[in-house]
């Protein structure tokens, strides 16, 4: 493998890597503190990958300008579903919530099915595929965007659980939920915002899939796995576990890829087996 | 008044005579196909293709048999783009709606489950969408296959440079990892070596990928003449977009399936030009059928006028109807409806269609017709390019690097 080849799958890791933290974001954030394994993520992801589309071929919107709108609609649909459906079922065991949100994302996903079929769609714009080059590595504007798209949310996100009263009082519930209950936190309300920023992030990240992948109602689905798998590598409980986990993950599929493409994804899960077995909070997780 | 008094007896009339026919009178084909789940565009393609021909056989009095006419009817069932449910739903539609034909779901996968089933309870299969021969080596003698084989989807591509270009040296595949796409993958990469060239890189990447810029990179250190890939229209597009990411710009792109269908261009829109596509079909080919529409152009013209929503007629659309004209006629010739006599007449068709030759080795797949080549060029347009005796116009070769389009 040459310097350059090297150099360019380095790049190539690091540019999943953002896009992947995203993806994960909002799903490892509902379920550290919520203890709800959103298994609806991934079609939130599917309806802001929709809005990105629709808004570009239909009034030619830029897809990195769509991406608040995308996450406006999805933070509202998030808060009504945390509203009016998962809290319901929230002190039901684990299972209730997990058939709630499996039983969302079939509804989801055959509803976009029926409205928008099942077509192949990517958003594609003048400058899609281009880029620079620096010494022998390319570096495409679309994914570096997204790369800067991430990382600022990510960020965002760390500050204001950090900084801000709702963002303590989210991280207080996740911590002690009757410890926060006691101290005035209204839990419903917070858990509200959770699932509503959660859902925000994932129609963000969907928006920026719009211009990498093509996608289709179904699309959803692997990347609820990815979510999932993001979360059982990199910990719960912190942004930076999150980063760290989609790092780990997109950079053993693109070295993996590189030289085994056959069994990229049997090598990722592999490590995802054994670093359970291993150290079953994550990398990057706290021990319990 | 009078009109209407005229109108509700003769609906009335209609009404009387049809029940009983329907329910006696009807020879019922069973199909799974994938209406959801990752191949659900090519399950809609095969249903529509499979319904154009069956209400043509209905509007033409239906198929006769031993004198007296059956209409035809489709009973569907949604495998969900999985394999392991086709054969459950197989096994339902023999079992408890008692269908004796089958028509084969969308994918190599599903019609290889499928198939073992047909096989145990002796119901023949004519399927259109599924050409891996693995499914055709195992000995079954109820599944017909009427398009061409996997291996031979990528030959065209490799003859067309080679006719064009006697500097072209090295290729580059990378397919699926399925069986319908490793075997188009691993013909492409033996046929080229038999003609000489070089296969420089060739290796496979998981089903439903999300990225292959790993591979892309590899590809382009190696500077290939050819890329050939071989997989599902979501890798095509996927592959063409990221080689434009990571300026990987061989001489010829193309791939088994992905550009015949609309979708090639809407999604990619000019960074689809100059990539190949082989087709089991298009409208362009020359062929003169012995079917009620003959020709290619024909057919296409009558299937869009009752489906509007096509503009292109994918090829998958013309071998599903290709699979009922097969059944159509194999059942008049055996003059039964017993499913083993008409598994004999099957075996012994020898037609020509709209669709190509139908005929079918001893293992059951159709090897007598070959595959085509389209390009998609700079005008918007998509033309038949290969082989040259039914070409609609000249390649567009080399292809021109992304960094020097405009």
């Amino acid at each position: 493998m040459s310097l350059g080849e090297l150099g360019q799958i380095f790049v190539n890791a690091v540019l999943l890597s953002g896009i992947l933290a995203l993806v994960a974001l909002g799903f490892s954030l509902v379920w550290g503190i919520m203890n709800i394994v959103n298994l609806a993520h991934g079609a939130f992801i599917v309806l802001g990958a929709y809005i990105t589309f629709f808004l570009h071929e239909l009034l030619h919107v830029d897809p990195f300008l769509s991406i608040p709108l995308a996450m406006l609609v999805l933070f509202t649909l998030g808060w009504g579903i945390q509203r009016g459906l998962i809290n319901q079922v929230i002190k039901a065991p684990l299972l209730a919530t997990f058939l709630l949100t499996f039983g969302l994302e079939l509804l989801i996903v055959n509803l976009i099915n029926f409205f928008f079929k099942a077509d192949l769609r990517s958003v594609t714009t003048p400058y899609s595929g281009t880029g620079f080059t620096l010494g022998s590595v390319r570096i495409p504007y679309i994914r570096l965007g997204a790369l800067g798209v991430s990382l600022v949310l990510v960020a965002g996100l760390a500050w204001y659980l950090k900084s801000t009263r709702t963002g303590r009082a989210i991280r207080a519930t996740g911590m002690d939920l009757d410890a926060a209950r006691l101290t005035g936190v209204k839990v419903a309300a917070v858990y509200a915002s959770t699932f509503a920023i959660g859902a925000g992030m994932a129609g963000a990240a969907g928006s920026l899939l719009s211009m990498i992948v093509p996608f289709d109602p179904n699309l959803g689905g692997t990347y609820t796995q990815r979510a999932f798998a993001i979360c059982v590598l990199g910990g719960l409980g912190n942004v930076a576990n999150v980063v760290i986990g989609a790092a780990i993950y997109a950079f053993v599929d693109v070295f993996v890829g590189a030289r085994l493409p056959s069994l990229s994804r049997a090598v990722t899960f592999a490590i995802l087996v054994i670093l359970l077995i291993l150290r079953p909070q994550g990398i990057a997780g706290k021990s319990a | 008044m009078k009109r209407t008094a005229t109108v509700s007896l003769l609906a009335l009339a209609l009404a009387l005579g049809a029940l009983p026919a329907a329910a006696a009178d009807t020879i019922v084909f069973g199909a799974a196909v994938s209406l959801t789940g990752k191949t659900a565009k090519e399950g809609e393609y095969t249903r529509d293709g499979y319904n154009f021909f069956v209400d043509k056989i209905n509007e033409m009095g239906g198929i006769t048999v031993g004198g007296k006419k059956y209409r035809v009817e489709v009973k569907y069932y949604d495998d969900e783009s999985k394999s392991e449910r086709t054969a459950q739903l197989i096994e339902k539609l023999i079992n408890e709606d008692k269908v004796t034909f089958i028509l084969g779901p969308y994918g190599s996968a599903p019609s290889g489950t499928a198939a073992p089933i047909c096989e145990k309870y002796k119901i023949p299969m004519i399927e259109a969408n599924g050409s891996a021969e693995s499914i055709f080596n195992k000995g079954y003698k109820y599944t017909f296959a009427v398009l061409s084989p996997a291996k031979l989807y990528l030959k065209g591509l490799v003859d067309l440079v080679i006719a064009r270009d006697k500097t072209a040296k090295t290729v580059a595949v990378l397919g699926e990892n399925e069986p319908f796409s490793k075997e188009v993958a691993s013909g492409g990469a033996d046929y080229a070596k038999e003609k000489g060239l070089t296969v420089v890189y060739q290796e496979l990447y998981p089903t439903g990928t999300q990225d292959v810029s790993a591979l892309l990179t590899n590809i382009k250190a190696k500077n290939p003449d050819i890329v050939l890939g071989a997989g599902h229209l979501q890798d095509a597009l996927l592959i063409v977009k990221q080689a434009k990411d990571l300026g990987v710009s061989p001489k010829a792109m193309g791939f088994s399936v992905g550009p015949s269908s609309p979708e090639f261009r809407e999604n990619l829109k000019g960074n689809a030009d100059y990539i190949y596509g082989a087709t089991q079909w298009t409208e362009a080919l020359k062929y003169n059928g012995d079917d009620p529409w003959k020709t290619p152009k024909a057919y296409g013209d009558a299937f869009r006028a009752k489906n509007p929503k096509y503009t292109v007629i994918p090829y998958q659309v013309a071998e599903s109807s290709a699979a009922v004209i097969a059944f159509w006629r194999a059942i008049e010739k055996a003059n039964s409806l017993d499913p083993t006599k008409v598994r004999d007449a099957i075996a012994a068709l020898d037609i020509m269609t709209f669709y190509g030759q139908i005929k079918f080795d001893s293992r059951g797949i159709n090897i007598y017709k070959p595959m085509a080549i389209e390009q998609l060029q700079p005008d918007g347009k998509k033309y038949t390019v290969f082989p040259a005796n039914v070409a609609e116009k000249e390649a567009l070769y080399p292809m021109v690097p992304w960094d020097k389009r405009k």
